[in-house]
């Protein structure tokens, strides 16, 4: 199964703080263990909501909203996607998110993919009519 | 910004805003799944896609809470549903707006409505003295080591 670790945005990512040294050294050995345990299939981090956009449909017609967007800590900050055999094993991946990120104070929030046998005959999904 | 491997370029990552339906795990009805395949193949054709998925409803995720050293897991499904994740695309566009432009051709994500939240992603010459030579190097071993294992797709 393929899960998206999303990390929540904070104060601080949305002020675009850069990370310090010893971070940006804590999340690279971090990476480098889903790498080396074959779990790590992409990540990135994002800049602040303030240099993004959104585009809303209404009935057809596209509107452009120009950043940064309230409710900071619903925002995303960053993403990891990993492979792993169960939502269980996802979050023990999650719970070794390295502590120096955000002080320690961090959420993370853990979402499986949809995957090509959810959407043949039998599988999870319903379709709307 | 300059990219390492091309001028003038950057990533986005594209957010599909959830709604109610999506968050009921409904599936999108034939049309817009039609309608989406050929917006997908457009932008493979303009070499603008590096990658999308669909998102399960957050009734099948998880929140894992770090304060200190405690680590408090909440079960889905999570309030908000329209700050929510339905679906994610990675773009490689010149500008963001021409990432916008892209967006708006995009079919209405939720079949009547939706919305789009498009968020230029970090690359390495973002980072200033942060990122030592060494941890630089680190980070294109470990993209390189990616590459490979997904067959040399990027």
């Amino acid at each position: 199964m393929r899960f998206m670790l999303i990390r929540k945005a904070d104060a601080c990512t949305e002020a675009e703080d850069l990370a310090s040294f010893e971070l940006v050294e804590a999340m690279t050995k971090y990476n480098d263990e889903l790498v080396k345990a074959g779990a790590m299939l992409d990540g990135a981090g994002l800049k602040p909501s303030a240099q993004g956009a959104r585009v809303q449909f209404t009935d057809g017609t596209p509107t452009v909203i120009d950043g940064p967007f309230a409710d900071t800590k619903e925002l995303i900050a960053g993403y990891t996607l990993i492979q792993a055999r169960s939502l269980g094993e996802a979050l023990e991946w999650v719970k070794r998110w390295p502590t120096l990120d955000g002080d320690g104070n961090v959420t993370i929030e853990v979402r499986p993919l949809y995957e090509d046998a959810d959407f043949e005959p039998g599988g999870s999904q319903v379709r709307a009519s | 910004m300059t990219s390492g491997r091309r001028t003038h370029t950057m990533r986005v990552m594209v957010i599909v805003k959830a709604d109610a339906a999506s968050e009921a795990g409904a599936m999108p009805t034939e049309q817009l799944l039609t309608e989406m395949g050929n917006f997908n193949e457009e932008l493979v054709k303009a070499g603008v896609m590096l990658d999308g998925e669909g998102l399960k409803p957050s009734s099948e995720g998880k929140r894992v809470q770090f304060s200190g050293e405690r680590r408090t897991v909440v079960d889905g499904p999570f309030a908000e549903t329209k700050e929510l994740v339905a679906g994610y695309w990675i773009w490689r566009v010149g500008s963001m707006d021409e990432a916008v432009e892209w967006a708006k051709k995009c079919p209405n994500p939720m079949g009547a409505g939706g919305e789009l939240e498009i968020r230029p992603i970090q690359e390495m010459e973002d980072f200033g003295e942060e990122f030592t030579a060494e941890a630089r190097a680190q980070e294109e071993r470990l993209r390189a080591e990616l590459a490979e294992r997904r067959g040399g797709q990027e």
